[in-house]
């Protein structure tokens, strides 16, 4: 079996994607491609600018006061984007210690943020491909942070740009179907992200079809008792960490691919200089 | 609809949701995948029961409030 000959790094790997999570676009300044460093920051931060905007930055205040406590945010999406997530723990915290009223976009500005880490999680991935030369052209499969990116947009989405359609189909059905049946059953109060601190973050990892279903069924008024409200909160929040593990199903083979089109691409070039010297 | 029958349902229908998406992890290949569904599934629920029953015994005996 050929061995797969990796070009020289433009850089570890490893190094990029933690630079990528501590700044957006870092990890590609750290590469030298300073256009997609840039754009990565200021989308990433731009977005997570946009939320605290819109919330004020009040989204940690949604944790009750027995849960909060330093490292209390950092099991929130928001952890994706750690400079985000700092400033705001710095700069607004837990608020003044008295219960405040909301502003009136406060749920879109706290998708925002959280979108904003889940985003960055994309761009390390970039990041770390970039510099091993995973998403060069000609390797014989689409980029590979962006079937991942697809994938969280649309469970199994990134399934069906890879070319895997049959599976991609059983992920979507199954993951949104989940999703659906979770808001059913809980009549939509599985959607609020202050009833649901954490339940909402595992959710948010199911992608567009949890952001639409917010927004037509979420932060509803509850004015009597759902009798599934925990197996349905339960249930959408599997179907958003199960999503986790088909992202991860996508980038293995994803990457698996782009090291074979290395291997046939530096198979092809040893052959032709030999072919060069025999001539 | 009795409320065990529900609960039934819904720990299958996520019962097959978690062993799917852990069988397409486990498995590149489409085929392989799909023939070893049958036989994880089985096993993820008999697991599930045997959790069940022992919990079950458990509050009856040793951790029992009566």
């Amino acid at each position: 079996m050929p061995v797969p000959q990796r070009r020289k790094q433009a850089g570890d790997p490893n190094v990029a994607a933690i630079l990528t999570w501590f700044l957006p676009g870092g990890g590609h300044f750290y590469l030298g491609r300073m256009r997609t460093g840039i754009l990565g920051f200021v989308a990433v931060w731009g977005l997570y600018w946009l939320g605290l905007e819109l919330s004020d930055g009040m989204g940690f205040e949604f944790l009750n006061k027995e849960l909060r406590g330093p490292f209390a945010p950092a099991l929130a999406p928001e952890l994706g984007n750690l400079s985000g997530l700092l400033w705001q723990s710095r700069t607004y915290g837990f608020g003044p210690g008295f219960p405040r009223v909301f502003p009136e976009h406060v749920n879109l500005g706290v998708m925002c943020t959280a979108c904003s880490g889940i985003l960055n999680i994309f761009l390390m991935i970039k990041a770390h491909a970039d510099a091993s030369h995973l998403e060069e052209p000609g390797l014989g499969q689409v980029s590979l942070s962006l079937a991942c990116l697809f994938a969280w947009i649309v469970p199994g989405g990134g399934h069906c740009l890879q070319g895997r359609k049959k599976r991609g189909l059983v992920v979507f059905i199954l993951l949104t179907g989940l999703l659906v049946l979770g808001t059913w059953l809980s009549e939509g109060s599985n959607l609020d992200r202050q009833r649901h601190f954490y339940y909402w973050g595992g959710q948010l990892m199911g992608g567009m079809p949890v952001i639409a279903l917010e927004q037509l069924f979420g932060q509803p008024v509850v004015n009597h008792e759902i009798k599934y409200a925990e197996a349905g909160l339960v249930l959408a929040c599997l179907a958003g960490l199960l999503n986790i593990l088909a992202i991860l199903d996508v980038y293995g083979w994803g990457e698996r691919s782009a090291l074979k089109g290395m291997s046939v691409k530096s198979d092809k070039g040893r052959s032709s200089v030999t072919a060069k010297e025999a001539s | 609809m009795n409320d065990l029958v529900v609960h039934l349902v819904l720990l299958f229908v996520i019962s097959a949701a978690i062993v799917t998406i852990g069988v397409f992890f486990s498995h590149p290949d489409d085929d392989e995948a799909f023939k070893r569904l049958p036989r994880r599934l089985g096993v993820f629920l008999l697991g599930c029961a045997a959790v069940a029953a022992l919990m079950t015994l458990i509050g009856l005996t040793t951790a029992s409030l009566g």
